[in-house]
């Protein structure tokens, strides 16, 4: 007889086991991977947010040929409904013939041409142009780089290919580190700015609010450059200027090293963290590392204030937390415990860089339960055994159907202690509904 | 150029039309693919999805896997799911990659089913083709695996209906029609493969008094029943007429489509029955033509039908055929902005991706 019911661990659990014994029902390579809306953003990344497809067409101006089965391109009759991505794809169409004979390769360069003369016939010279590929060519081993520069001197355009590679993903170079190396190749040496940083790593820009941009701009920054807030292809190309780069992503990693090598820009790297505290550790650190004092003390005065009118108004939240949000579900569940919340469960992937929040987390609330999305017995999932008050994540709050919900999943993207105000205000009206 | 598309998004693949035959049946689906595949097939494709849970899974294939072949390692991970999941089947549904490393379906359902003791389905998609051909397979394969030979014939009177997946109608309310339709004809019991039927329908689907093929996609399936277990089918599709009605609205049928010359795009049995019922109003004054970029029976063409592959196919044929009168999928209206005459929204979630489920 079957046990209809969904694996998960306690927090104390996990923390016993540590980082070098994480349970063979938590990795993905080890089972099936369960298919349900809390897994849409892992099984496909463009569905909601920046997957390949969104990612690469972050440069202004540009389009992007899709060069793929049918099956790959399938889901972009939603991304383009999208503001801002229409009319910006299009497709070729890969056969049965063409991996046995990779015709389509020969095809390409043609196919750019006729969508660069396309889009010129409606008025519009795009600035750039992605070729974007698949698995099949993952496993034909095609050299797109040939096939790009072919194009290129055929249209006279940059062409670029970027590889929506799902068979790497957890590889040594996945499609979203590929991807951003692939955008940010296109910057050229050029003379170098001391008043010029570039915050490298998502494809929205930070929220408005971030302190971030007043610290930088207290130290004499005067160009804060981001990819979503370049408004040319002109203007996208200048962040090749900047005197450093602040990495706000591990995905983005790769590129900030290929432009160290070949720029000569160093970079900083900064994690999002919604641990008060933590936050102000990271900036004094930053600031050692770059020679200044970094710091924000109206910005965290009011990151506090926000916590502690959630804490007045509602001292007794329940949460859950899902990955499919702006955060880290382990330190953000750290914190809200830290905070004086509850949290009941953690929907998430437990990996070894993780155990620096699933220990402290364990201590303070060792019952709390950790389900990972993917695992097969999710289709179990009963959530009448957990209190929810609020479910953070768009994941958790499939979950927990009739709690409150900050889905805080959204393309602007929360850093820091405007990021903590945010989120707690975001708590305190959803919950004040 | 042949294969480029300037406006339209890829339609619906083979691997959704499969997955969607089997998705209500209570058996375990495994797309063979890396994630992406299975991410697009139930968020895109799948309007169950969402409401409904199902023990849909990727394979979880990563690149050294492709390139080893490690079908060791998937029978494994079949082998732990099926002693976690209460189901009645696996079926394996295939995807571009092991299309490319050419995957021995045979083999892997031998191997499955030495650790597994369900009955395996093995369905070779390849997200090359269109959806009904992967729904084809998938009823075919469905039928041959899990009918039951000696299920005695039920007292009720029962009908099976093929081709009625979310993908083949235009509207989700055409099930209810449909249903309704073959109730007012004296069926106590009608059965819609891959919409509500259970594993135990099918398990029982030689007991049906005749199968409706309502979507070119469920005929082999029916010949099939036909050759083995001698269930007669019949083609069409029932409730056209009330389909034609709701979809002019208010005009006048009978005054609207007299001597006009009248263009249908959908799934060629739908739009067959359309034409008969336009046929039927205009007291055989209206022209009527039928194209779709989906499986076409030669046998049930008439002159100047056409299969649609390109997109410049569905602009010359606009451009060139002198319409007055479109039915068609609103997605392919930005192509012809040229064309003058009366457009008819028939949606074809197969090729726009857009569902509603209040329609």
């Amino acid at each position: 007889m079957i046990k209809k019911e969904a694996i998960c661990y306690t927090a104390a659990e996990l923390a016993e086991l540590g980082k070098d014994q994480i349970p063979e029902n938590f990795q993905s390579g080890t089972q099936l991977v369960y298919s349900s809306p809390a897994t849409l953003a892992y099984n496909s990344p463009g569905a909601e947010g920046f997957g390949v497809k969104r990612a690469g067409l972050s440069v202004p101006g540009s389009i992007m040929l899709i060069v793929a089965p049918g099956c790959c391109g399938r889901n972009t009759s939603s991304i383009a409904r999208i503001k801002g991505y229409a009319d910006r794809f299009f497709y070729l169409d890969m056969t049965d013939t063409d991996l046995v004979t990779a015709r389509h390769l020969r095809k390409i360069p043609q196919a750019v041409r006729e969508i660069v003369e396309f889009q010129e016939a409606e008025g519009k010279r795009p600035s750039l142009v992605m070729i974007c590929i698949t698995c099949v060519d993952a496993l034909l081993g095609t050299d797109m780089e040939r096939v790009a520069r072919k194009a290129e001197e055929l249209v006279g355009l940059p062409v670029r290919p970027c590889y929506m590679y799902a068979l790497t993903r957890e590889g040594r170079k996945p499609p979203m580190v590929h991807v951003r190396q692939s955008l940010y190749e296109l910057l050229p040496k050029q003379k170098k700015r001391g008043t010029s940083v570039n915050l490298m790593g998502f494809f929205a820009p930070l929220i408005d609010e971030c302190e971030l941009y007043s610290q930088l701009h207290s130290i004499g920054v005067k160009n804060i450059r981001e990819i979503s807030r370049c408004s040319s292809y002109e203007e996208f190309l200048k962040m090749g200027e900047a005197n450093f780069n602040l990495v706000l992503h591990p995905e983005a990693r790769a590129a900030a090293e290929d432009l160290l090598a070949r720029l000569d820009i160093p970079y900083v790297e900064l994690t999002r963290l919604y641990q008060i505290d933590q936050i102000e550790k990271q900036y004094q650190a930053f600031g050692q590392a770059i020679g200044y004092e970094i710091q924000s003390p109206r910005k965290r005065q009011e990151a506090l204030e926000a916590v502690e009118a959630l804490r007045q108004a509602y001292p007794d939240l329940t949460f859950t937390v899902g990955e499919a949000m702006n955060g880290n579900p382990f330190e953000l569940a750290l914190a809200l415990l830290r905070y004086g919340f509850s949290v009941s469960e953690i929907y998430g992937t437990p990996a070894p860089e993780h155990f620096v929040y699933i220990d402290p987390l364990a201590k303070l609330s060792p019952e709390t339960k950790i389900y990972c999305n993917m695992e097969p017995t999710m289709l179990y999932y009963d959530s009448s055994t957990a209190k929810a008050d609020v479910t953070i994540g768009k994941d958790a709050a499939f979950y927990h159907e009739d709690a409150a919900h900050v889905y805080w999943n959204e393309d602007i993207q929360p850093f820091g202690y405007a990021g903590v105000t945010r989120l707690m205000k975001a708590i305190l009206e959803e919950v004040s509904r | 150029m042949k294969g480029l598309r300037k406006y339209l998004t890829p339609f619906a693949p083979d691997q959704s039309g499969a997955e969607s035959v089997l998705y209500q049946l209570g058996g375990i689906l495994v797309i063979l693919d890396a994630g992406g595949c299975t991410g697009n097939i139930c968020g895109f494709d799948e309007p169950r999805w969402s409401t409904e849970r199902s023990a849909v899974f990727s394979a979880g294939l990563r690149d050294m896997d492709a390139i080893m072949g490690r079908d060791e390692l998937l029978v494994r991970k079949l082998e732990k799911v099926a002693q976690r999941i209460d189901a009645g089947f696996i079926a394996l549904i295939g995807t571009p990659v092991p299309s490319v490393i050419g995957t021995d379906y045979h083999a892997l359902r031998r191997m499955t089913g030495r650790k597994v003791k369900l009955p395996i389905l093995a369905i070779d998609t390849d997200g090359m083709h269109t959806y009904e051909v992967g729904e084809q397979k998938a009823y075919l394969e469905l039928m041959k695996v899990l009918v039951k030979e000696n299920e005695v014939s039920e007292a009720t009177s029962s009908v099976g209906v093929l081709g009625a997946i979310p993908l083949d109608l235009p509207r989700p309310s055409d099930q209810e029609m449909i249903r309704t339709t073959l109730r007012s004809r004296g069926y106590d019991r009608v059965v819609l493969y891959g919409a509500d039927a259970t594993m135990e329908d099918v398990e029982r689907a030689a007991t049906v008094k005749e199968n409706i093929v309502v979507a070119p996609s469920g005929l082999k399936a029916a010949e099939y029943m036909k050759k083995t277990f001698g269930v007669p089918y019949r083609v069409e599709y029932p409730g056209a007429d009330q389909l034609l009605r709701e979809l002019i609205g208010e005009a006048d049928p009978e005054e609207f489509f007299a001597g006009r010359k009248v263009l249908i795009l959908h799934q060629q049995i739908l739009a067959n029955g359309l034409r008969e019922e336009i046929r039927h109003l205009s007291k055989g004054t209206a022209e009527v033509r039928v194209s779709s970029y989906f499986l076409m029976q030669k046998d049930r063409m008439e002159s100047g039908d056409q299969k649609l592959r390109e997109e410049d196919d569905w602009m010359e044929l606009v451009r060139e055929g002198g319409f007055d009168v479109i039915l068609a999928d609103d997605t392919l209206r930005r192509m012809t902005p040229e064309y003058a005459g009366a457009w008819i929204t028939l949606p074809s979630f197969a090729i726009s991706g857009k569902y509603d489920p209040s329609k």
